[in-house]
């Protein structure tokens, strides 16, 4: 746990650093998140390019707003997730519902991280939230995929599912609760 | 809205799936309380841990290269600023040194040789402008092409489906002891009508035509009858023109003298027919 603890201050002192810019701190964030943060764009974009894009874009930005983390109101991962996923799905929508249909092929050329890469990785973590999602009903797991990986809105969730609204946020948030519920343990070990 | 409401909206909002009035009136809510404001990180993190369920892929090692780059480029551009004399002019310097000792140097006299080199700066000038212009509009160019291959790749993709689709179709219909029946519309949908064909191993497809758009929530499903007892079958969901497709496995005691049907269900299917029945082989 201590380890843990100490990865956490790490990465809060790594911004602290880039804030004040120093640009081998962002280097040495980079490094720790680039194979999560590329993972997730890929998944979202469904394109390598465009994945890659975004994320110069997001660690731009992180250097170019690394004073506006308040560590009082989130974690260092959390932060660097939320930037992502909103650069992504800002992204997505640039290009256009188009793009997600080409998406497939893409999918298929996508490499998996190395071996020695996914020994950095957190594999562990990554197992349980896996875990976690396969623990959820099929309609839940559905809706969370097309808010978290598409960017839907509720609504265009409930359109898309040809189901009511109301039912839809009752689905999303019992699956959000769940996850909470089951990752508890996790959130305190997030970087 | 109460408290308890902006409560209600924090796992959606964490997932940023909220409409946008109410994702902006649960921001101004955040900002007011320090409660929830908290409470929300715990979603937040909790949406966060998503992430992991994508597969960890590597970016190619020029993505670091190409931020690095940019950095430094940013920072010389700020140091630049900062101690460059052509952006203070002598007036502000001299407000900014106020009553020290220090003074300014003094600008050389103007020659012919500084005029010249003045023209070729502006020359250089100009040429950089032009040549960041003309990157801009490359840029441009790669995107739309980028833009239209997505696009062509897309339909490249449709059309290797419905290929593959009609290949099925095809297979099946010329596969020895296929056999096809026709359902025609009932009174509900007298212009729907629909065929079915099924091979020896019970393999079916069915394809419809002309069938009302479902309404919200509910779906057409396939029945296999027989005597009375109705086999249920998968959903279908029609397109905008009423047509649709599905792949199903007839039970093995209805692969002689069944009657198929289709009925409007629950989209999600149900075991025993509830609905009217729009599509019959039944005479």
């Amino acid at each position: 746990m201590s380890g843990v603890q100490t990865e956490q201050i790490s990465d809060v002192e790594l911004l602290h650093a880039i804030a004040s810019g120093d640009e081998g701190a962002l280097a040495r964030l980079y490094d720790q998140y680039r194979v999560i943060l590329f993972g997730l764009l890929v998944r979202i974009l469904s394109s390598r390019e465009e994945a890659e894009d975004v994320l110069q874009e997001v660690f731009l930005q992180v250097w170019r707003r690394a004073a506006d983390f308040d560590e009082t109101r989130g974690k260092p991962f959390t932060w660097l997730v939320t930037l992502t996923r909103s650069r992504a799905i800002d992204r997505l929508r640039q290009l256009g519902a188009r793009q997600r249909l080409a998406t497939s092929a893409a999918q298929d050329q996508t490499e998996e991280a190395s071996d020695a890469l996914k020994e950095t990785f957190r594999s562990e973590q990554r197992e349980i939230v896996k875990g976690a999602l396969a623990g959820l009903p099929k309609e839940q797991r559905y809706a969370l995929h097309l808010a978290y990986f598409e960017g839907l809105t509720q609504s265009e969730i409930a359109a898309k599912l040809d189901a009511p609204l109301g039912t839809v946020k009752t689905r999303m948030r019992a699956a959000m609760t769940k996850l909470r519920t089951v990752l508890g343990n996790q959130l305190e070990t997030l970087g | 809205m109460t408290h308890e409401e902006y409560k209600e909206l924090m796992s959606i909002g964490a997932l940023a799936a909220l409409e946008s009035a109410e994702a902006r009136s649960l921001a101004a809510h955040l900002e007011s309380c320090p409660e929830c404001r908290s409470e929300m990180g715990v979603w937040e993190n909790a949406a966060a841990l998503l992430a992991f369920d994508a597969s960890p892929l590597a970016p190619s090692s020029q993505v670091r290269e190409r931020i690095l780059s940019a950095v430094r480029a940013e920072k010389g551009q700020t140091i630049a600023k900062q101690t460059s004399p052509a952006v203070v002019d002598d007036r502000k310097q001299m407000q900014r040194l106020g009553n020290s000792t220090v003074v300014p140097f003094e600008r050389p006299p103007k020659t012919v040789w500084t005029t010249i080199r003045s023209y070729y700066a502006v020359a250089a000038s100009v040429g950089l402008v032009a040549l960041a212009i003309s990157l801009f509009v490359i840029w441009q160019q790669n995107r739309a092409a980028r833009a239209e291959l997505a696009r062509v790749t897309s339909e490249k993709s449709e059309a290797q489906q419905q290929l593959a689709h009609e290949r099925e179709v095809l297979a099946l219909i010329t596969s020895p002891g296929t056999r096809m029946t026709e359902l025609a519309g009932t009174n509900v949908a007298p212009d729907a009508h629909a065929m079915i064909a099924y091979d020896k191993t019970g393999r079916a497809m069915l394809m419809a035509k002309g069938l009302p758009a479902a309404p919200a929530g509910k779906a057409y499903q396939l029945w296999f009858i027989m005597g009375n007892k109705p086999m249920p079958g998968r959903v279908l969901t029609p397109d905008t023109q009423g047509n649709g497709s599905l792949q199903d496995q007839v039970p093995a005691e209805a692969m002689n003298g069944a009657v198929f049907a289709i009925t409007l269900e629950p989209a999600s299917g149900v075991q025993s027919p509830t609905g009217a029945i729009y599509l019959s082989s039944g005479a």
